[in-house]
């Protein structure tokens, strides 16, 4: 069974394929699967484009961040774009250390990364 | 010689990922109530994490494996060890390697792993310490020291 | 075109359940074939099938759409097909089918079999704890505890009734413990789909058990507000709680044992 976390859902004004997500809890082995789910439902409905607010996500894992890396590469593969904002300092040193901070798009706020949606 | 008596926890848990979740947290709140540092028990609980999920999904042979784990905790120092039944030839000598390997980066890792191989990077990363041994039948320890940052 | 390959294997932890390792392309052509290897699997009785799927490179509807026919047949005979070992790549085209909704998907071998001892065998999962007789401890411990119930599919308000009874028994553990002998307090859960079992130890001093063995007497007397009586209303709480609790006292210390049924 799943660990908790929790996606919630906006839209962003003046962008009909971006969709922001806030991942709330924590993203580890045992809820992947259904954060994969999630995210490839909304590729397939045609978001293109994912902002995903951390602001909430108090921890992420190496399987974590392999899907995170996952969901990179295949917004990539549809011309859009998978965008992190609000990274907590615990989770960015993760990022960081395993050097994926050169693989993800990291923004300091969801404003930033909203600027920078082509 | 170290004459300091360590508070020691002991878990045996059965070789499932469900309980990696449970698990990380109480030696991250253990740590909190000890006094160490909010950073201090959260790059410990990234540890946790990576070696158990590794000691269940690599360390377990039969169907009724379990996982044991044990913290001492001093009072400038926290040191984790992991003991799993051991799994089949090729993923000890996969968990050898990784922890040979010199630093290891996220680009070297296709994204179909699914951040396998970066757990074990993760540990080497936040750990000053960590060995491996291996027992009679395969049995694998792995064995982690951290010691507390203003120590 | 990879053509598809069934390898029929055993599964290494568990020789009585079946296991298909699926490699190559899982196209319309290989339908057939899944047919031919699903009727051996049909003869052979078992109903409980792995589809290892680690070495697929390609998938389509139609071949799928046969799995998922399996998977209705077996589980008209009270089993299941699950699917380990699928890249993230054709895990989002099943995805795209629909699949996701149909199957149950495990990263590792380890995992099904997991959920296979708990949903199909309802097996008690056992957690053994050992930790210093020292109440800042307690929070941490009940917390795990109630996680596990949670994690374990145990709602919200029976993980916090167990997460209640626990911080009672280890509370009343580490203050009647002895203050001579400084041992761990072992606390042990035993957990199935049904109920959970908590057992407490620890070491006593006889004058601390004899308080104690008369607290749990008067456990049948109702609950007064006597501020002396909070010890009392301690293991009453663990009582309302529970569906068992049995105390037991020896020379060398006191064991709790408590057993809850699930609720919700």
């Amino acid at each position: 069974m799943d660990s908790q976390i929790e996606l919630e859902y906006d839209d962003i004004k003046g962008h009909a394929d971006t969709k922001m997500v806030r991942f709330i809890g924590d993203l580890d082995a045992t809820n992947v699967e259904t954060v994969l789910e999630k995210i490839c439902n909304l590729f397939n409905d045609g978001y293109i484009n994912i902002i995903a607010d951390f602001k909430k996500l108090r921890y992420v894992n190496s399987t974590g961040l392999g899907i995170l890396l996952h969901f990179s590469k295949s917004a990539k593969e549809k011309n859009g774009s998978f965008k992190i904002a609000n990274v907590n300092e615990n989770v960015y040193e993760i990022i960081e250390i395993i050097g994926a901070t050169t693989l993800l798009e990291i923004y300091d706020e969801v404003d930033e990364a909203v600027a920078a949606l082509k | 010689m170290d004459s300091e008596q360590p508070r020691v926890f002991k878990v045996k848990f059965p070789s499932d990922l469900d309980y990696v979740g449970p698990i990380r947290k109480f030696v991250a709140e253990t740590l909190g109530v000890s006094k160490f540092s909010p950073k201090f028990a959260y790059r410990s609980e990234v540890i946790v994490d990576e070696i158990c999920h590794n000691a269940i999904t690599h360390g377990s042979r039969t169907a009724d494996a379990a996982v044991e784990i044990e913290c001492r905790i001093f009072s400038d120092r926290f040191e984790f060890q992991v003991n799993d039944q051991g799994g089949k030839k090729d993923d000890i000598e996969r968990l050898k390697k990784a922890m040979k390997k010199a630093d290891v980066q996220a680009s070297d890792f296709p994204e179909e792993n699914d951040g396998r191989g970066l757990g074990l990077e993760i540990v080497r990363l936040l750990s000053e310490e960590i060995k491996m041994e291996i027992g009679d039948d395969n049995m694998t320890t792995v064995r982690v020291v951290r010691k507390r940052e203003d120590a | 075109m990879q053509e598809l390959k069934i390898q029929k294997m055993p599964v290494e932890l568990r020789p009585d359940l079946s296991m298909w390792k699926l490699e190559g392309e899982l196209g319309p052509e290989s339908i057939a074939r899944i047919q031919a290897e699903f009727e051996l699997v049909l003869d052979s009785k078992q109903n409980f099938l792995i589809a290892e799927m680690s070495g697929v490179t390609q998938v389509s509807s139609a071949a799928i759409g046969q799995l998922m026919g399996c998977r209705q047949l077996l589980s008209e005979r009270g089993g299941d097909l699950v699917i380990t070992g699928v890249s993230l790549d054709i895990k989002s085209k099943l995805s795209a089918m629909g699949a996701t909704k149909i199957f149950k998907f495990y990263n590792e071998l380890r995992s099904a079999i997991n959920a296979y001892h708990w949903e199909v065998e309802r097996k008690a999962e056992k957690v053994g704890l050992s930790f210093p007789p020292e109440l800042q401890f307690v929070p941490p411990v009940r917390q795990m505890v109630s996680r596990i119930a949670r994690q374990k599919g145990y709602s919200h308000r029976d993980s916090f009734r167990i997460e209640t009874i626990v911080d009672e028994i280890c509370n009343n553990a580490v203050e009647h413990g002895s203050e001579k002998v400084k041992k761990n307090i072992d606390l042990t859960v035993q957990i199935n789909r049904e109920k959970i079992e908590l057992e407490v130890a620890n070491a006593s001093d006889p004058d601390k058990i004899e308080n104690l063995r008369a607290v749990s007497s008067s456990l049948s007397k109702p609950p007064t507000a006597d501020a002396g009586q909070r010890r009392g209303r301690g293991l009453a709480l663990i009582k309302m709680l529970s569906n068992n609790l049995d105390i037991n006292f020896s020379g060398e210390g006191t064991s709790v044992h408590v057993t809850k049924l699930r609720e919700e």
